[in-house]
């Protein structure tokens, strides 16, 4: 495969419904049977998504709006009520988590993105050395993330952290716990994350850099635009859809954030770094309290689903031929 | 670093000062690389370097930077003391198996996805990559509910099947860009001379999807090899943990081994290292599959 496969632009302007359209004014008997087909092959995935992931979504919004019973051989619903959304609105700790999650999201993919286009920027001007480099970067976003999340604790750690015997010093010699901060552990967490998240961030960049179009950056040029200028005002524009897209899958993974809080920090110190996934699980399966949880995970759901009708709306306009339905 | 090496001086013979200018720019371009190399590596290092220290050494103040009296016991505890042989057995059944099923049904719906007239294809395709992108705690409590309703909480059937259903939406979402981009004729002609569909699927489109399916198997083996939350819902119990559960639940109440856990994890690592660096170029085009326009 050359670099320039490896790099190979999903095909979505070659849409068969354009082909399949201009046809179906004479549906031929072929074409039925094809339709049948297309059933066939696609349905045993599709029932199988939706058997796993859509019928759990709903039974979980029926779930967030019942009383749950869970006993020792089963579990039973009933009524129709409001009440677990009310806990959930009112309490603390779910207003809590919704601000942090919220603005742990902003800050880390806001930094993820600039670093990350600045990284794709310095790997384009490589030559040799680029394709060792975006190996390199396919190593944090490839670790399992319970396992960088142990790392960086070590590199946290209070009493024998590396971070800690560097900081030290600038703190009159006493132990530096950048964990037992609210302030500092959601920075430290923030770094873990940017640490594993951004190297992703840069290879969609710089799959979008080596894919703009060189005779208007040699066009610029040639009108005397300096790097800078033509960075700013030619090359950053035609990357925002590529940035985009970026943006909206980190957001949406960053408000699904589990993992790292639950290994570095276990929410705390309090519930200082406590995320809507972290509190939906730890009341369903720690209090074991269904209704409530489900009530959260539904709200992070909810928000999920706001940020998905950005995502499709910038989706959208990119890939105009292919939502015609 | 001998990986980021600067590339050879430019051949062609340029005037003095726009020369000079270039070679500056070469050298910061350079030195930005190697900052962000070691940004990326450092902690890297730093995790395989405490796997071969002592208990006592892990813990030295001022840290070893690196490992005076390098051991191996770290491994030895890993395996014998923790039951980290149990759970690399638990991820590797359940992530091979759980990829094939993906590719077995991915293919297939793929194919129908991108050449047969399916209605509703592009809400299909909308409602996928949604649901590959939704939080997975919306599902933990559900999938428990239902797992442990059918008696398969704390078996590989379970979790395999929440892995191929969890992973077949971005499966199909690339397989489906890649068989866009295979030209037509061959499967029109498989079709005249009446190969049966399957047949046709099977012979004509997998060797010419080959790199397709190679990203698609690669992504649906990382993500089983890595996820963590729903197998620490529906898996927990010590001899059903994959390798992430067991990490994440490693230690006692009040020390963390951190000898042992980075033995461990480098050993986790490995394959997927190992993967991720032979098909790089797979793994790019997958992670920007949909991200750049064609």
């Amino acid at each position: 495969m050359s670099a320039d496969q490896a790099i190979h632009p999903p095909d979505l302007d070659n849409s068969p419904k354009k082909r399949g359209r201009s046809r179906s004014g004479t549906r031929s008997g072929l074409e039925r049977s094809s339709a049948r087909l297309g059933w066939a092959f696609a349905s045993p995935a599709l029932l199988l998504v939706a058997a796993v992931t859509i019928f759990p979504i709903v039974f979980s919004l029926i779930m967030s709006f019942s009383n749950v019973n869970v006993t020792g051989d089963g579990f039973s619903l009933s009524g129709f009520t409001g009440h677990n959304f009310s806990i959930v609105f009112t309490s603390d700790l779910w207003q809590h988590a919704i601000v942090f999650t919220t603005l742990y999201t902003i800050v880390t993919v806001i930094v993820e993105i600039i670093l990350g286009t600045a990284i794709a920027l310095v790997l384009e001007r490589l030559t040799a050395s680029r394709g060792w480099m975006m190996a390199l970067l396919l190593l944090p976003w490839a670790i399992i993330t319970v396992i960088s999340a142990q790392l960086w604790s070590y590199v946290y750690n209070g009493v024998y952290g590396v971070l800690n015997v560097v900081l030290s010093p600038l703190n009159g010699g006493h132990d530096i716990n950048v964990l037992g901060g609210s302030f500092s552990a959601t920075a430290a967490m923030a770094v873990a994350d940017i640490w594993k998240t951004t190297p992703f961030v840069a290879i969609i960049a710089l799959a979008g850099l080596v894919m703009l179009p060189g005779d208007i950056v040699e066009a610029a040029r040639i009108d005397g635009a300096n790097a800078w200028t033509i960075f700013w005002r030619v090359r950053l524009p035609l990357l925002r859809p590529t940035l985009s897209i970026a943006v909206l899958f980190r957001i949406l993974q960053a408000f699904g954030l589990f993992d790292l809080p639950y290994v570095l920090t276990g929410g705390g110190p309090g519930d200082s770094t406590e995320s809507l996934a972290l509190l939906g699980w730890k009341v369903m399966f720690n209090d074991l309290k269904f209704g409530p949880g489900a009530a959260v995970a539904a709200s992070t759901a909810g928000i999920v689903l706001i940020a998905c009708l950005v995502f499709l709306k910038v989706f959208r306009s990119q890939v105009g031929s292919e939502e015609t339905a | 670093m001998s990986t980021v090496t600067a590339p050879a001086a430019t051949p062609a013979p340029a005037p003095a000062r726009p020369r000079r200018r270039a070679d500056g720019a070469r050298i910061i371009t350079v030195v930005a690389a190697l900052l962000v190399a070691l940004f990326v590596a450092l902690p890297l290092y730093w995790m395989v370097a405490t796997a071969f220290k002592s208990t006592g050494d892990v813990a030295a103040d001022p840290p070893q930077y690196f490992p005076t009296h390098p051991t191996t016991a770290n491994f030895g505890s890993a395996f014998h003391q923790y039951n980290f042989g149990r759970y690399i057995e638990n991820s590797a059944v359940v992530s091979v198996i759980a990829t094939l099923l993906v590719l077995g049904f991915g293919i297939f719906a793929a194919y129908a996805l991108a050449r047969l007239p399916v209605r509703g294809k592009a809400g299909v395709m909308m409602t996928l990559l949604m649901i590959s992108l939704f939080p997975t705690v919306a599902l933990a409590a559900p999938l428990y509910l239902l797992m442990r309703d059918i008696g398969w909480l704390n078996s590989y059937q379970g979790l395999i099947l929440a892995y191929t259903a969890l992973n077949l939406p971005f499966a199909i979402w690339i397989l489906r860009n890649y068989f866009l981009a295979i030209p037509k004729e061959m499967e029109e002609v498989a079709w005249m001379d009446g190969a049966s569909p399957v047949r046709t699927v099977v012979s004509i489109i997998l060797p010419q999807a080959k790199p397709g399916i190679f990203t698609a198997g690669i992504f649906a083996f990382v993500a089983c090899w890595t996820e963590f939350l729903i197998a620490l819902t529906l898996d927990n119990d010590d001899a059903h943990r994959t390798i992430p559960v067991g990490i994440a639940l490693f230690g006692g109440q009040f020390t963390t081994p951190y000898g042992t856990i980075f033995a461990a994890s480098a050993v986790a690592m490995l394959p997927i290292a190992i993967l991720v660096l032979v098909f790089r170029k797979a793994v790019v085009s997958g992670l920007t599959a949909g991200a750049v326009k064609g």
